[in-house]
């Protein structure tokens, strides 16, 4: 069976090479502290906590190889999106790491598709990225932030982006920063809490901003996946239906209850446990559902593919779709 | 066949009394938005107070009667709280709640019972009126936030309150008041309620998991209202993030999905298929009736709603009613 993974991250090699000769790549420097390596600057210290985030195209597929994974749809590491960076760094920046993809993507065109790095605080500049992304270097789309410097996605300055999107048949797949802009930390800091629990909540709550922020209805064809299967957006989603119908603040910009909408959406898989992911399929659809892996951050037994295909309550014609039928069509590859 | 809710809200009496003609109670105010419509006022804080709020116990056991409730286990709603006051003002907005919730569970002992609320910002103030309303007054236990002025429970500074709770058997219920987490985010669409309840149940669970305070009371019985939020469904990443986390930086003893039973839940979660799923992952002796009387998130037919449902046998069904709460609540 095939495997098509949405859910891939990267730190450039540019960004390694810079460091390796002592230099820094735009504003951002290596540091070791205490046996700890850092990727420090623009107002950020990055924590490596996965050797693999180095790796080399090769060694990535080597580990890909080992894993079974057929092709990586990669992203960029998201601590690197570069939003509130200089605005002409951060368009430098994301030109630089979507040229990397796009190499990567030429020279091993059957084991990796790309989705490119935008500019957002410049909506102009990151619609000609975009727009240069997909026509010229190929890639498949963008991954996004769930919030950009402090605002969320429905503000209507964003709506362009989205029109473009929609225009280029660009896959927008949705991240958090499991580190930073994540809401629970204003709570606690303590036992991972951000990560495991924060990631979740981000993911649900992006599912129900775009929701109920119409464009969806703007963009019918617009095509968003959002990561961690959508956090706990379909469990929580009768609550948004209700919240709908008796609040007129929710119906501002959405006729339809928003449950509507989920099957507009696509998700990866990482639900971390089988439950959670039939729960998912039966309130999206099959066809909206896709293997995304984490890499090189979540650690599989055996596999991402292999933990897929292991499920007894899936049957062989979803654990197809999950696995590559749905991705292929959508991205075309 | 009965129904007990668990989740039931008041505004007291003796709050519309003295606000009647612009007074203030314990500097709690009464306002009318631009529609008229009544508006707690309690610090920089406001609150909607719905048509029911003002009702008399009378016309509430009418309500109840419509709706099929035969108990309400009534507390104070959330804007009662009072944790941001003086801890004097606190004691006595709390005393005062308690009180009246007292005199209706003596009047229509079969139709109520109660919830404490606490003045959470002095521990042992909290623990001192938590003894009284159990021990003189015949209370189930409390509601209290998911955060006490921005803490998280499992702050070691209120392990003496859950070792109380613990050793008189008291239920504590949470429930939000004021802002969410998502109210830092976006407040448009109801988010706020509609995701940050969801939200900030979640980290309660999470809280009090990884903290320890659930190993450290082993026989602690706390009900998370709202379903729990997105805690049974997330249950499985917090279960890989326990994982990852080296031993030595571990504080609870097993992953978080296995404390997951250790919890009640209200069924406040709208569908079939989330309720099905928060039976099958917790336990059907863990899921008790709720409704969030009186407010507009409240379902319309809530134990109409329960009845009609097709994935759920009689058994379970009469278990989320009133048997797991006549259990635990000695009602």
């Amino acid at each position: 069976m095939r495997h098509i993974d949405v859910h891939t991250h990267l730190a450039p090699q540019i960004l390694w090479k810079a460091f390796a000769n002592g230099e820094n790549w735009h504003g951002m420097r290596h540091e070791v502290q205490d046996d700890l390596e850092f990727i420090v600057g623009n107002g950020k210290r990055i924590l490596i906590n996965s050797p693999k985030i180095r790796y080399t195209p090769e060694e990535r597929l080597a580990d890909m190889d080992a894993e079974g994974t057929d092709v990586q749809v990669v992203s960029i590491h998201t601590p690197l999106f570069p939003y509130h960076w200089e605005t002409a760094a951060a368009i430098k920046a994301s030109q630089e790491v979507n040229d990397e993809i796009a190499g990567m993507t030429r020279k091993w065109p059957d084991r990796f598709a790309g989705l490119a790095t935008l500019p957002v605080q410049d909506v102009d500049a990151a619609i000609a990225e975009l727009e240069r992304a997909v026509k010229v270097l190929g890639l498949k789309g963008a991954e996004l932030d769930m919030v950009v410097n402090g605002q969320n996605w429905d503000e209507p300055h964003f709506l362009p982006l989205f029109k473009a999107a929609e225009e280029l048949d660009a896959l927008l797949f949705f991240h958090p920063q499991p580190q930073d802009n994540i809401m629970a930390l204003e709570r606690t800091l303590r036992y991972g809490i951000p990560n495991s629990v924060g990631v979740v909540l981000e993911d649900a709550l992006l599912v129900a901003t775009l929701i109920f922020s119409g464009v969806l209805d703007e963009c019918p064809n617009l095509r968003v996946c959002v990561a961690h299967g959508g956090g706990g957006a379909c469990f929580g989603m009768g609550r948004l239906d209700h919240g709908w119908q008796v609040r007129s603040e929710a119906r501002v910009n959405i006729q339809k209850p928003p449950s509507s909408y989920q099957k507009q959406i696509y998700y990866d898989f990482l639900t971390s446990s089988e439950a959670g992911l039939r729960f998912l399929i039966d309130s999206v659809g099959i066809d909206r559902v896709v293997i995304g892996s984490d890499w090189p951050f979540v650690g599989w037994d055996p596999s991402p593919g292999g933990w897929l295909e292991s499920l007894e309550s899936l049957s062989q014609e979803e654990k197809e779709k999950i696995s590559w039928r749905n991705l292929e069509t959508l991205l075309g590859i | 066949m009965r129904s007990i809710d668990i989740h039931a809200h008041l505004t007291p009496q003796c709050f519309w009394r003295a606000t009647e003609d612009g007074g203030d109670w314990h500097t709690l105010r009464r306002e009318q938005d631009a529609n008229g419509r009544p508006v707690l006022v309690s610090g920089t804080g406001r609150g909607q107070l719905p048509p029911k709020a003002s009702w008399t116990p009378e016309q509430r056991m009418a309500d109840m009667d419509s709706l099929g409730v035969d108990v309400h286990v009534v507390s104070p709603f959330g804007g009662f709280y009072n944790y941001d006051m003086d801890t004097d003002v606190t004691v006595a907005t709390s005393r005062e709640c308690n009180d009246e919730i007292s005199q209706m569970m003596q009047s229509w002992p079969e139709r109520f019972s109660g919830l404490a609320t606490l003045p959470m910002q002095d521990v042992p103030a909290a623990i001192a009126e938590l003894e009284r309303v159990m021990v003189n007054l015949g209370f189930k236990g409390a509601m209290i936030d998911d955060k006490i002025n921005g803490k998280l429970l499992d702050e070691p500074e209120f392990l003496p309150f859950w070792k109380a709770a613990e050793q008189l058997g008291a239920v504590i219920l949470f429930h939000q008041s004021g802002d969410t987490i998502v109210d830092a985010r976006i407040k448009r669409y109801h988010l706020p309620n509609s995701v940050g309840n969801l939200a900030d149940r979640t980290l309660t669970f999470a809280s009090l998991v990884m903290g320890g305070v659930m190993d450290a009371c082993p026989d602690l019985r706390i009900c998370l209202s709202h379903g729990g939020g997105y805690a049974c469904y997330g249950a499985g990443r917090m279960d890989r993030g326990w994982e990852r986390t080296p031993e030595s930086q571990r504080v609870a003893a097993d992953p978080p999905s296995q404390y997951l039973s250790r919890f009640y839940y209200d069924c406040i979660v709208y569908t079939e298929e989330s309720l099905r799923f928060l039976i099958d992952s917790v336990g059907i002796d863990r899921v008790v009736f709720g409704t969030d009387w009186p407010y507009d998130m409240a379902q319309d037919w809530p134990v109409s709603w329960i009845l009609a449902m097709d994935s759920l046998t009689q058994d379970e069904k009469d278990a989320i009613l009133w048997k797991n709460l006549e259990t635990l609540l000695g009602i």
